[in-house]
């Protein structure tokens, strides 16, 4: 057999004492469960979208991990607590993935690199896993910065490759759970974690064990206490976008940070022009009758009032109060009462999110409104006016801006 | 079976059954604009951790810590390392990287966030001094 060659791929070359299967189950443990709240609130997030509804896919209609249930229309700040956990537990992450990647270096360049064809195997889904998480996190912490360096459509490629992240995680999972469970019965993952750095040892054994290791110059909770540092500091630089109001300027870095009631597409970016907003407005409703209908008329229908939170995809929140004409309202006077579905089409003339398809459930609930003022003044013009979506819970940008057109669907 | 192959049959059906998933699911992400795009962005994640992000912060360790007291360096490296991760993760912002996409879609721009980096990196080099002096003035056990 060839030998090892000098530097990382032989073993006496890795000096910290940290390094062993109890540090890394540890970290391991840690960064399952936020993984998890990842991915769920992830997919969670594809659901809210309804995919299955007409026109509203972004991914691909005929996907086989379709919505199997419909995504509900309340409590109203549910989509903006998803995709704040989404994206604050996605930064807080970050260290943790470094921290357990430090951990398990050494295994990058055990020597020889392939042992056995399962070996081979297993060196492949972490290749995939690692890939995977890297790309998930470079291209949401891009994207949530309105850096589109990446130049392929992200909502896509972050969903494939949340796809291929989950199975990659699958198998390491059945290989080292039991591994993990192992360095817990021996007592290497929580015990270590009491000692301070006077008391710190190497673990007994384990591959990622140094064999000649260096003093500790940090105790393995010390170590802990900075990763979780690193989380805290990634996740309140931006949390306070999730949660708006007056937690919104503690962002000290939130791209959404400014601003009371964030604006995510100006009038003049979605190309509305004053004559489609002016005078000669008419909202148009189908359904068994066809009505026409100026904004004056929709402020003489009997208004309703409700404070709902708008949730962004990108992890922001506001919460405001509007008032409008309730969409089942409208869906009565177009005489469908209990509508399966509404497509709804905004004016603006160009973007995939200018029409949604929403749920018969969604247009049932009594706080859906054609929201016609917001904060008790007419809405402006950035935010929508002459009249807009507001439905609770629902994605931010399927809260369709500048309606042309609902059409009710028996 | 189990020794040529290295281990249970469980093993490799799980890993065949998730290879083909992520395949699957790659050909998928291949199938849309950008094919080569995606695949630099996979294997540049792992290129730039483990060629790039590991040895800087590992070289940069070691040199600092050289002939240096035990536990003296904590104080320095656990507020630099969350000074430097916060840099890491929003740099873009920063730099104003997305800004000429934000502005034109939200009509506002972005202020002061190299400042507020900065600020914050202050405070926590100063809540570490404060540390430091703390336990290396208080009383020695």
């Amino acid at each position: 057999m060839i030998p090892a060659p000098p530097g990382p791929f032989r073993p006496g070359f890795w000096r910290s004492p940290l390094r062993g299967p109890g540090l890394t189950a540890a970290l391991g443990s840690i960064l399952l469960v936020l993984v998890t709240i990842v991915a769920v609130t992830g997919f969670l997030s594809h659901a809210a979208y309804q995919p299955d509804l007409g026109g509203n896919a972004l991914v691909r209609p005929d996907l086989p991990f379709t919505t199997f249930f419909g995504w509900p229309s309340g409590p109203s700040w549910l989509y903006a607590l998803n995709q704040g956990l989404h994206v604050n537990v996605g930064l807080a992450v970050i260290p943790v993935v470094l921290a357990k990647l430090w951990s398990v270096i050494p295994r990058l360049f055990v020597w020889p690199p392939v042992r056995s064809a399962s070996d081979a195997l297993e060196r492949t889904t972490v290749a995939l896993l690692v890939a995977s998480t890297g790309f998930l996190l470079a291209t949401g912490v891009a994207n949530i910065q309105n850096w589109y360096v990446f130049r392929f459509d992200f909502v896509r490629a972050h969903y494939y490759a949340a796809v291929v992240f989950v199975a990659a995680l699958a198998a390491h999972l059945v290989v080292k759970v039991p591994v993990a469970l192992r360095a817990y019965r021996s007592r290497v993952v929580l015990a270590p974690l009491r000692a301070g750095l006077a008391e710190t040892r190497s673990e007994p054994e384990g591959d990622v064990v140094a064999p000649a290791p260096d003093p500790p110059t940090i105790s393995r909770r010390g170590l802990l206490a900075a990763v979780g540092a690193g989380s805290v500091a990634l996740a309140v630089a931006n949390a306070g976008t999730s949660v708006g109001g007056p937690l919104r300027p503690t962002a000290f870095l939130g791209p959404r940070r400014s601003g009371g009631f964030p604006v995510n597409k100006t009038a003049t970016a979605a190309r509305i022009t004053p004559a489609m907003v002016g005078p000669s407005y008419r909202l148009l409703v189908a359904g068994e009758q066809e009505l026409s209908l100026s904004r004056a008329d929709l402020l003489a229908l009997p208004q309703a009032t409700h404070t709902l939170t708008l949730g962004c995809v990108e992890g922001w929140s506001t919460r405001q109060t509007w008032s409008g004409v309730p969409l089942a309202d409208l869906a009565r006077r177009a005489g469908v009462p209990a509508p399966s579905e509404v497509f709804i089409e905004s004016m603006q003339p160009a973007g995939v999110l200018r029409q949604v398809t929403l749920s018969g459930g969604q247009v049932a609930d009594a706080r859906s409104l054609l929201a016609l003022q917001v904060g008790g003044k007419d809405l402006t013009p950035d935010h929508g006016y002459p009249a807009r979506i507001i439905v609770p819970s629902l994605p931010g940008v399927h809260n369709t801006k500048w309606v042309g057109r609902l059409e009710f669907r028996a | 079976m189990r020794a040529r192959y290295g281990a249970s049959p469980l093993h490799l059906l799980v890993h065949l059954a998730v290879l083909a998933l992520a395949a699957w699911a790659l050909l998928q992400a291949l199938d849309l604009g950008g094919a080569e795009r995606i695949v630099l962005w996979l294997v540049g994640a792992v290129v730039l951790h483990d060629a790039v992000l590991w040895p800087a912060y590992t070289a940069l360790d070691r040199a600092a810590r050289r002939g240096r007291p035990v536990g003296w360096a904590n104080y320095v490296r656990v507020p630099l390392g969350l000074s430097a991760l916060l840099f890491m993760v929003f740099f873009p912002v920063m730099c104003g990287k997305g800004e000429a996409a934000y502005t034109r879609v939200s009509g506002t721009t972005w202020e002061g966030y190299t400042g507020r980096w900065l600020l914050v990196s202050a405070a926590l080099f100063a809540v570490s001094a404060t540390l430091y002096l703390a336990t290396s003035r208080g009383p020695r056990s």
